[in-house]
């Protein structure tokens, strides 16, 4: 719309993820053969959309389900970072909370 | 790929049968809210604390005195995502790293979406947790898959096994998780589990078999243990359960062990 008055930027497309709608009968959804249904046990008397799963069906989605979600924030901006180096400073004995002693690993 | 005619009819596509353009998602029983903390978070000045997050979360809840209390504990812990589904769960965990690449002194909150990971919360205070301490150096290798295992042990919601037993004519039961926990010290792992509620006394027979068998379906099918393994050591706990107001009184409280 251009009523905001805004530049009419395109917005992406979404993903299937943004359209895909919720499944309320876990009993009509087609699975290919080879992929497992949830428990059926799990479920007997589920209602308003609230499954249960075992985890032998959800290790399914693992391989399948990759892409990084659009509201993930950088991870870095919430200082969420991969410790990929060994922690140069490890000091022995103390548990205690340590600021600067933390810093030092930048 | 074999579709059946019916759900060729319905159009029902699920990311199994088309990883791009499926149509249908599996939703899980609650919405859960993914929060970190570590060395890293501290003293940064980043929008995403849970007492700024709170007020965008659906629902009439104004701050309650206990969300306020919490504060101080809260400011340096981080929203990363919110989600509710199977779907955006593996999204977010094929992006994101996983507990042996964290820094010390790191730890992930993963809690349904508006319980805030504080023992002040409503949905928090009147419960406690299961947890297990591991030495670092021979589980490195191990946490990564305990985690994952317990993320889904509580997105499934399959620690509280009474959730099927329950009365099936009422509305679904109030489940007993409220949260569930890793965290990384420079020497061990912890994996906590978080109940809303504990047992007061002997007099709750009930609830603490419920308790219990959170506890038991921890320590054996998500952990992986034998249901007798004894595995207090050096640097090590067993599954033990204490309550957040036992907790408070720092080790004077009566613990349950499985």
């Amino acid at each position: 719309s251009t009523v905001s008055g805004k530049p009419n930027i395109p917005a992406p497309l979404p993903s299937a993820l943004a359209t895909a709608r919720i499944i309320d009968d876990l009993g009509r959804v087609p699975y290919p053969e080879g992929v497992r249904s949830p428990k059926v046990e799990l479920n007997v008397n589920a209602k308003d959309g609230k499954f249960r799963y075992d985890r032998d069906f959800l290790m399914q989605f693992m391989s399948i389900c990759k892409e990084k979600p659009d509201n993930l924030p950088p991870l870095d901006a919430i200082g969420l970072e991969s410790q990929t180096m060994p922690y140069p400073m490890v000091r022995g004995g103390s548990q205690r909370g340590n600021r600067s002693g933390a810093a030092v690993a930048r | 790929q074999e579709i059946s005619m019916e759900a060729q009819a319905e159009g029902i596509r699920t990311v199994f049968s088309d990883p791009t353009n499926f149509n249908v998602k599996h939703p899980l029983y609650s919405p859960w809210t993914l929060w970190f903390d570590s060395p890293m978070t501290k003293n940064r000045n980043l929008p995403q604390t849970p007492i700024s997050a709170m007020p965008q979360t659906p629902g009439p809840m104004p701050p309650t005195p206990g969300v306020a209390a919490a504060q101080g504990w809260m400011e340096d812990i981080k929203r990363v995502i919110s989600f509710d589904s199977v779907e955006e769960f593996w999204g977010l965990y094929n992006n994101i790293v996983p507990p042996s690449a964290l820094p010390q002194k790191a730890n992930y909150y993963l809690f349904k979406e508006g319980i805030i990971p504080a023992w002040e919360d409503e949905a928090n205070k009147n419960g406690g947790k299961w947890s297990i301490q591991l030495p670092k150096d021979k589980n490195r290798s191990n946490v990564d898959k305990m985690w994952l295992y317990t993320m889904l042990a509580a997105i499934g919601e399959t620690f509280d096994p009474s959730l099927t037993t329950l009365d099936p004519t009422g509305s679904p039961p109030n489940s007993l998780i409220t949260g569930v926990i890793v965290s990384t010290r420079p020497q061990f792992y912890r994996i906590s589990i978080w109940t809303r509620l504990a047992p007061a006394g002997e007099d709750d027979g009930s609830l603490k078999e419920r308790i219990e068998g959170v506890g038991r379906h921890f320590k054996t099918s998500v952990l992986g243990y034998p249901d007798n393994a004894k595995l207090a050591g050096p640097l090590a706990t067993e599954v033990e359960f204490l309550s957040h107001k036992d907790s408070e009184k720092k080790g004077k409280g009566k613990k349950i062990i499985v």
